[in-house]
């Protein structure tokens, strides 16, 4: 007996979806007919799906969904038995959803244009129910996103609660919230507004002006104050994020300014000798950074996102090895006559870009973005935190950190301050100047490498990339104080902060200008620069 | 006084210049002489020779190694094109391109006066000095020299690119100004317009290297000099270089706007890239391989250099730069003192040849 119990159950059970209730068989005959009927009839066939995706049950989703898809898609045939999904491989009755022939005096109900933006909304809701695909979910969100205040109340809010990937979920509430801000209770309206002040950008503000002209912010004191309260506290936010933006890309300019310039800093302190060629080694860096992604791309796809780490030696090595040729070729016979110098760097500079023009030509090359450097997160207002800012920050801080640490805690770093500060009397005192000369060079110009490297994720790379360098990272370099690598930290903050403060104002090139103009003025003012080393004034 | 090049070379130069002006007035007047092309190629050089000239004269002469003299050449060079378009509508009335790019129909109130050659003549004089009178003054005075003045000047150069990049300042912008019609009431397409203007821009050359000459013969040139060598010590002895030092940067910043005026006509066209840093750093190239510190070297390099280019920039465009870059080395390392090494070697031992001592006293 019992086990004739366990047995029925089981069959019961197994026979569960194709076995409804009587009510459900009517609702879904009704719903059949209407789409059978005529174009009223199919806008409430439309009208009725959607409302299934809030409230039915989640067979009856499923076969919502199909029904919906299938008369988009032209797929639903009506004729004398009811009506026919027609697939690939046979057709399905609508209603018992067991297969069966079509007969040829079939119908195929077709939309009108209102009829299909209904049919669509089911569509998109019933596939944020139903569908396995984030992919598909978040496509059926941004549909629905338009016609949020149209939707039924709780289609978002279930959705919300069954969703699992949260972006996705973040996106499903901001978009409830919008469909319940405009919803007939002005509880829920207030409710609504508290969550939408939480989360304060410009959408947000211009959601919350939009109901400054709404009847209820007349007629109801309640719902004026909240409206009121949400509007200051989305500006206040809005505000607070600018600022932090502003500081946060005056940071990223300021550390590329770094990068650029702390190579020419470590050189110019050093001998007195201005390496117009720098640009070209940032450049160079950069490039070395592309041969070892397609080498990466080539050899080992697998490892293809790590190659902005693993072409940090490569393109380290490779800049000092080709600044460690130049200075014992070309500029050590130039100490004496440094305008010479400048002529020869320059000379260097023009064989450089020519050399990667006709090797790779002038166009821009195309990096991969690995994950680390992809997307960010929005921290308040607008003020999105993203990592390949980050990345060219925290880059510019362990290069500063790493050169601190060799000029202090080495002896080459040590050699290298002795020569700075007296040339001569290191000399004297048995320092190898010419040797600490070439190591320096050969250590700016890795820097600069190391530059070309933290700039291919953010900027465009191509065999004049170099040019714009120079001027720059010079003007840090002597507003900072030569020699000493303090002066050029600040003086890159500053000028990053400045130029970015600037830049909304009056646009890019005449914040560029009146920084230039800002640093000569400087210079004429105090030509040795923020932090001088103390000495006497030749 | 003997660093200068012989009087003997001196002569042959500027009979040589000229000759080439009395050839060039020659074919204006009789169907004789040099096509309309070559003449204005023999032009153009010419107007880089002077101003090779001037950066000669504060580099060769004074130790100050400007990277910014395409600066007044610039402003030579924009004031002349506002001066042929203001003109060219006075007599054609054809607005010009900018205009019409912009939607103006008027021209911008600074623009007033500018049909008027002297006017435009003396606001071309006047905006150098206030340039170079200033920042020379701010500079030489808190002792910026060296490499630093090179790489500031080379900012100013930089700025004002920038600024003439912008299409609202009423000066072109991107596309810069062309569309000269006429020179003083003549078509500017016309052969004898052509030669002629060649011609000038010669017989210019002709009139700066002599006055340039005269002034380094006075007792202006040896103080020049002098301050070029040991500026330490002739400040020591009691004699103010600031004075000095400013009058000479702001009279080669002269010669160098004159150089833009008489180029542009030539060319037929401005744009900022006349500011470009790049050329005021050949400009000092073309004086490094001439051999800085001599007349002629400044001259020959300019004529040279530009010549070359000429040639190969339709021939083999790919090949220049790199050309360009090898000789600099080539002049940097083996011959400090330019071409102008060459002649000597003939006549001392190579080795023992004396390396100007102007860099020595930099500062840094």
């Amino acid at each position: 007996m019992r086990r004739l119990l366990v047995a029925v159950v089981f069959v019961v059970a197994a026979c569960a979806p194709t076995l409804l209730s009587a009510a459900e068989a009517t609702d879904r005959a009704e719903l059949i007919g209407k789409l059978c009927g005529d174009t009223a009839s199919l806008g409430d066939a439309g009208r009725a799906l959607t409302g299934i995706a809030a409230d039915g049950s989640p067979d009856d989703r499923a076969w919502a969904a199909q029904l919906a898809r299938a008369v988009i898609d032209r797929k639903l045939t009506c004729d004398a038995k009811g009506a026919a999904v027609v697939l690939s491989e046979g057709s399905l009755d609508a209603l018992s959803r067991t297969p069966r022939t079509v007969s040829e005096a079939g119908r195929t109900p077709l939309l009108s244009l209102k009829n299909r933006a209904l049919f669509e909304t089911a569509d998109a809701a019933l596939a944020l129910r139903t569908a396995p695909d984030v992919a598909r979910r978040a496509a059926a969100l941004r549909t629905l996103e338009r016609q949020a205040s149209s939707l039924p109340e709780h289609l978002l809010e279930a959705a919300v609660g069954q969703e699992s990937d949260p972006a996705l979920k973040a996106q499903m509430m901001a978009v409830a919230q919008a469909a319940a801000l405009n919803s007939p209770d002005p509880a829920k309206r207030i409710a609504a507004l508290g969550r939408i002040a939480a989360t304060p950008d410009r959408r947000a503000l211009t959601q919350v002006r939009a109901l400054l002209a709404d009847p209820a912010y007349a007629a109801n004191p309640e719902f004026k104050h909240a409206v009121d309260a949400a509007t200051l506290t989305i500006s206040r936010g809005i505000a607070v994020g600018d600022a932090l933006a502003t500081l946060y890309s005056g940071l990223s300019f300021a550390s590329i300014l770094f990068m650029a310039a702390i190579g020419l800093a470590v050189i110019f302190g050093l001998m007195g000798v201005i390496n117009l060629a720098q640009g070209e080694l940032i450049m160079i860096g950069a490039y070395i950074t592309w041969l070892v992604q397609e080498v990466i791309r080539q050899f080992a796809p697998s490892l293809l996102d790590w190659y902005l780490i693993l072409a940090i030696p490569v393109a380290f090595v490779t800049t000092a090895a080709i600044g460690i040729g130049l200075e014992a070729v070309l500029l050590r016979h130039l100490y004496r006559r440094p305008l010479m110098s400048l002529l020869a760097t320059w000379a260097v500079s023009l064989f450089l870009t020519n050399l990667v023009r006709v090797t790779f030509g002038t166009q821009n090359l195309n990096f991969v973005t690995p994950f680390y450097v992809t997307g960010g997160v929005p921290v308040i207002g607008d003020f999105i935190f993203t990592w390949n800012r980050m990345f060219a920050i925290v880059f510019a801080i362990l290069t500063l950190g790493i050169t601190w640490g060799l000029m202090r805690l080495t002896p080459l770093g040590l050699n290298i301050r002795a020569v700075t500060q007296n040339r001569i009397m290191a000399g004297c005192l048995g320092i190898p100047v010419r040797r600490v000369d070439m190591m320096a060079f050969g250590l700016g110009s890795g820097l600069a490498g190391l530059a070309g490297l933290a700039l291919a994720p953010i900027y465009s790379v191509n065999p004049q990339m170099g040019q714009n360098f120079i001027i720059d990272s010079f003007m840090v370099v002597v507003l900072g104080g030569v020699g000493t690598i303090v002066g050029t930290v600040v003086a890159a903050l500053g000028i990053g902060q400045v130029n970015v403060l600037i830049e909304p104002l009056w646009g890019a090139v005449a914040a560029k200008v009146i920084v230039l103009l800002m640093i000569i003025a400087f210079l004429q003012w105090r030509p040795e620069g923020l932090f001088a080393i103390k000495g006497r004034r030749k | 006084m003997k660093p200068l090049a012989s009087h003997h070379a001196f002569s042959i130069l500027l009979a040589a210049v000229l000759a080439v002006a009395l050839l060039l007035v020659i074919s204006i007047a009789t169907p004789f002489g040099l096509s309309a092309y070559v003449a204005n190629t023999v032009g153009q050089l010419a107007a880089f020779a002077v101003l090779a000239l001037s950066l000669d004269l504060i580099w060769g002469y004074l130790g100050i190694l400007s990277l910014g003299h395409g600066l007044f050449f610039g402003i030579g060079g924009y004031v002349v094109a506002m001066h042929l378009l203001k003109h060219s509508w006075q007599v054609t009335g054809k607005v010009p391109d900018f205009m019409q790019f912009m939607g103006w129909s008027e021209f911008p109130f600074y623009w007033a006066g500018f049909g008027f050659f002297p006017y435009a003549l003396l606001v071309a004089v006047a905006v150098t000095l206030l340039i170079s009178g200033v920042f020379g003054y701010v500079s030489f005075r808190s002792r910026v020299g060296g490499v630093y003045f090179a790489i500031i000047t080379q900012a100013l150069v930089y700025v004002a690119m920038l600024l003439m990049f912008r299409n609202d300042t009423g000066f072109g912008g991107n596309n810069g100004m062309t569309g000269f019609a006429v020179v003083f009431g003549w078509p500017i397409e016309l052969k004898s317009v052509v030669i002629a203007m060649s011609a000038v821009s010669v017989l210019v050359l002709g009139m700066i290297l002599l006055g340039c000459r005269l002034l380094l013969e006075s007792r202006f040139g040896i103080l020049m000099i002098a301050t070029r060598d040991d500026e330490v010590r002739l400040r020591t002895l009691g004699y103010e270089t600031l004075r000095l030092k400013l009058v000479v940067w702001c009279l080669s910043a002269l010669i160098a706007a004159l150089a833009g005026m008489l180029y542009v006509p030539q060319v037929g066209i401005i744009n900022p890239r006349l500011l470009s840093p790049e050329l005021s750093l050949e400009i000092a190239v073309w004086v490094a391989i001439g051999g800085r510190g001599h007349l002629i070297g400044a001259v020959i390099g300019a004529v040279l250099v530009n010549a070359v280019k000429f040639w190969l920039s339709a021939a083999a465009p790919e090949l220049w730069p790199f050309i360009l870059s090898g000789l600099i080395v080539l002049v940097v390392l083996v011959f400090p003192n330019g071409l102008v090494d060459l002649a000597k070697l003939k006549l001392v031992r190579p080795m023992g040849a004396k390396r100007l001592s102007s860099e020595t006293t930099e500062l840094h």
